[in-house]
């Protein structure tokens, strides 16, 4: 129903039942329980998490203000958890802004007055991704490995060699590299190391 | 210390700031050039005077001895030139962590000439005070503007006013024990101890009774406790203890959030000029990092500005009516009112509460097809306020009992550092809005506008000012529809300098606001403070009440629009559903304080 009409059509002919009725005479009320109040297309309200787009990069957590979001791990069960919770939620929609994925959704919803606090409560579970090495979980998700890989370029990949290292914990990042090094000693530092350093230390001078 | 120098190198931002010369690096003898009287007040507290900076456009900072502090700033607040001169507020805080000492600051708004932004300056006054003394020279024992802003930093961070004429307490609740000082950097934000209640009531006159008036007040619906004392029907004397409501968002502010989070509590702290307090706070982190806003986006913040006081001045008016038994116009000022609430609905995605702002900018761009609605309903407001006014200000009940009552005189206002309307309609001629330089964050700048001056002092004075001002945002709002620039609606801001300090502040429709911001280590706030115009407007209520009767108290209180909220920075609320029983108060507090953070 709602998708016949474009979003940027329903923007300009939307209009508010009762607008008519306050240049002319009383009454200006509606019975407001008993009929539906229709928001304008513009208003925010509760956001909702789309399962489907969502990656389980916890942006959304990092700029929530009242922390009605909340990450959690669970690494026994390989487990991301985000927790959406309504009735915490102050309807800011930065959840939404910072989306890079578009999994936060916005809506018109305003009446979430309920019986259990169950309903306010929205739950996305992500399988975390395991180090191909040791089998133990990351701290990210499949689905974030799978993204990062779809929008970095080509020449990042091969100058970095993520290609191997993307799936592997911390501590054996390092056993790599370290590996690495002993294999190229006496050689010259690769160059990317030391140019992050310098300019550093220069910013730091002025 | 990250210089704006270094935020260039790393980001590749213009520093502004640097071009036009206006950096804290600058050479004394620039920084006291370039405003009048600052050399006259070097000169005369040379010996006093340890360091002078420019903290940013036209704010200007001194550290001072604190033994001189009340001369200092008396110097100011006296001075026979710069006759608008107020004492804004003060700001106390917990530098131990950093240097070892504890900061006292009150500033002052300077005003070499009314109304004109590129003159007048924010002056801050600086003492540190030992972590074992904190005390210093009292100011209100001079100057009552001191009053409630002495008694703050003496509750919340411990410090010692020497020869404060009331030392009681102020904010903390009754029950809140000696000795706990929240705002100090050692107390975790989460701590909330319980005692006995003590309570701290002034004594009744002689010959009078009391009349108590509260905890909530009878016609803004907001707690605060007024006590009369009477003799017969007339008013003797006042004592008021309010901060029922105190949130502690300060604390919270500095405690967890990110400067950008601290936005959205901002915009809470009051429910209707949420917007002024969100832009004041936007405006102080702006000014500290050095950017400049693109001009649409400070179009947009002008224009949400001015429609908030629009609606804002029609609620208050209504109010007024409604004390003064007057129904029918209550009734049409908010049926007048609401239109404008759709329309920043529409234009916002909240009827309140706008969520529109960001750091660096605004969120939402104004679409072109929605300015034409917005001209729509500001020419309906306007001829239904005209024909309201007409009405209104014809009927004898409204005006036998607003003429006259309730009179502030000048002196007193400017003793107090009355805001805003209130002080308008005693004949102060000041408005933040042009008188310091909001340039950076709003477009005040670039429209015209008159800032409408009454003599009287009275309730009925407060009225017309309003309505005069409405009239006049109504007008600032067609200009700017009619001038809006296009372009960009944000710039990013990224990481924030280390300990750098700065003010923002705006005109509500109350009076300034302002939003001391001083920033600590990864973008997070160390010290945030906030002052809503009632808490100025407030303490000089007693003197509006003195001599008059009873029956008018309501109406004086709420001449000057107080929100007691703004003033409190209020504590969130829990409500404990299910089983009904009768607690005690010390049960209530704690439940209320096992139960925090659950909602």
């Amino acid at each position: 129903m709602a998708e016949t009409v474009p979003y940027s059509e329903k923007l300009k002919k939307w209009d508010r039942m009762e607008s008519g009725k306050f240049g002319g005479k009383a009454p200006v009320t509606t019975l407001y329980p008993f009929v539906d109040v229709e928001k304008p297309p513009e208003y925010r309200g509760i956001p909702h998490i789309n399962p489907e787009k969502c990656v389980g990069c916890g942006a959304c957590v990092n700029a929530c203000p009242p922390d009605a979001l909340i990450m959690e791990w669970d690494k026994e069960h390989g487990v991301k958890r985000l927790t959406y919770n309504a009735a915490r939620c102050i309807r800011c929609a930065r959840c939404i802004e910072v989306c890079p994925t578009g999994a936060m959704e916005p809506t018109t919803r305003f009446e979430i007055a309920s019986n259990s606090k169950e309903d306010l409560v929205e739950v996305v579970e992500h399988k975390l991704a395991y180090c191909e090495e040791c089998g133990e979980y990351l701290d990210f998700t499949e689905r974030q490995i799978e993204y990062v890989k779809n929008i970095l370029p080509k020449d990042v990949f091969d100058l970095y060699s993520l290609e191997d290292r993307m799936k592997l914990t911390q501590e054996e990042k390092m056993r790599k590299t370290v590996v690495t090094l002993r294999e190229t000693e006496g050689n010259v530092y690769p160059a990317f190391v030391l140019v992050g350093e310098s300019t550093k230390e220069k910013g730091g001078e002025e | 210390m990250v210089r704006t120098n270094d935020l260039e190198a790393h980001f590749g931002f213009e520093c502004r700031a640097c071009e036009n010369g206006h950096c804290n690096k600058a050479s004394l003898e620039t920084i006291l050039g370039e405003r009048e009287g600052l050399e006259e007040f070097y000169e005369a507290f040379k010996e006093h005077i340890r360091e002078c900076k420019r903290m940013t456009y036209g704010q200007y900072m001194f550290i001072i001895d604190r033994e001189v502090l009340p001369e200092a700033v008396l110097w100011w607040h006296n001075h026979p030139k710069f006759k608008e001169t107020h004492l804004s507020t003060a700001v106390g805080t917990d530098e131990r962590p950093l240097d070892g000492k504890f900061v006292y600051m009150p500033f002052l708004s300077v005003q070499v000439e009314p109304l004109n932004m590129d003159r007048n300056y924010w002056m801050f006054l600086k003492a540190y005070m030992p972590a074992d003394d904190p005390s210093f020279p009292s100011v209100a024992a001079r100057l009552p503007a001191a009053l409630w802003i002495e008694r703050e930093v003496k509750d919340l961070l411990g410090f010692r006013p020497v020869d404060h004429p009331d030392p009681r307490r102020l904010i903390l609740p009754e029950d809140w024990p000696e000795g706990v000082y929240p705002l100090r950097k050692d107390m975790d934000y989460k701590h909330s101890p319980v005692t006995e209640p003590k309570t701290e009531y002034r004594e009744t006159p002689e010959g009078t009774s009391l009349v108590p008036m509260g905890p909530v007040h009878a016609g803004v619906e907001e707690p605060a406790h007024f006590r009369l004392f009477v003799k017969g029907e007339e008013i003797i004397d006042v004592d008021y203890r309010g901060f029922y409501s105190h949130r502690g968002i300060e604390k919270t502010g500095e405690g967890r959030l990110t400067y950008n989070q601290v936005l959205f509590l901002a915009e809470r702290i009051c429910g209707i000029c949420g917007y002024q307090h969100s832009v004041s706070y936007a405006m102080a982190v702006e000014r500290l990092a050095d950017v400049e806003i693109p001009d649409r986006a400070r179009y947009i913040r002008t224009l949400m500005l001015e429609l908030e006081r629009i609606h804002n001045h029609l609620l208050w008016v209504g109010i007024a009516a409604h004390l003064v038994g007057y129904d029918t116009g209550f009734m049409h000022a908010w049926r007048i009112r609401e239109p404008v609430m759709w329309l920043v609905e529409r234009l916002t995605g909240n009827r309140k509460q706008y969520g529109m702002n960001i750091v660096g900018g605004v969120r939402r761009d104004l679409l072109d097809y929605r300015k034409e609605e917005v001209l729509n309903v500001v020419k309906r407001i306007r001829e239904e306020t005209k024909t309201f006014l007409d009405i209104a200000l014809n009927t004898n009940t409204f005006i036998k009992r607003a003429e006259g009552v309730g009179i502030l005189p000048y002196k007193v206002a400017k003793a107090y550092s009355v805001l805003g309307p209130t002080a308008r309609a005693s004949g102060r001629r000041i408005d933040a809005r042009l008188d310091q330089a909001t340039k950076t964050a709003m477009a005040y700048n670039e429209v015209d506008f008159k800032v409408p001056v009454y003599k009287e002092g009275d309730v009925l004075a407060r009225v017309l000012v309003r309505m005069d001002e409405l009239f006049e945002s109504i007008w600032i709002v067609e200009q700017l529809i009619d001038g809006m620039p296009g372009g960009d609606i944000f710039t990013p801001i990224g990481k924030l300098p280390e300990y750098e300090e700065a003010l923002g502040f705006t005109e509500a429709h109350r009076g300034e606001v302002v939003h001391y911001v001083m920033t600590g280590e990864k973008n997070k706030v160390y010290r945030w403070k906030v002052r809503a115009p009632t808490y100025n407007n407030l303490p000089a209520i007693p003197e509006m009440l003195k001599g008059y009767h009873v029956a008018d108290a309501p109406l004086i209180i709420a001449s000057i629009d107080p929100c007691y909220s703004c003033t409190e920075r209020v504590q969130f609320v829990d409500v404990k559903t299910g089983r009904v029983r009768i607690l005690t108060e010390a049960e209530f507090n704690e439940l209320s304080i096992e139960n925090r953070g659950v909602f």
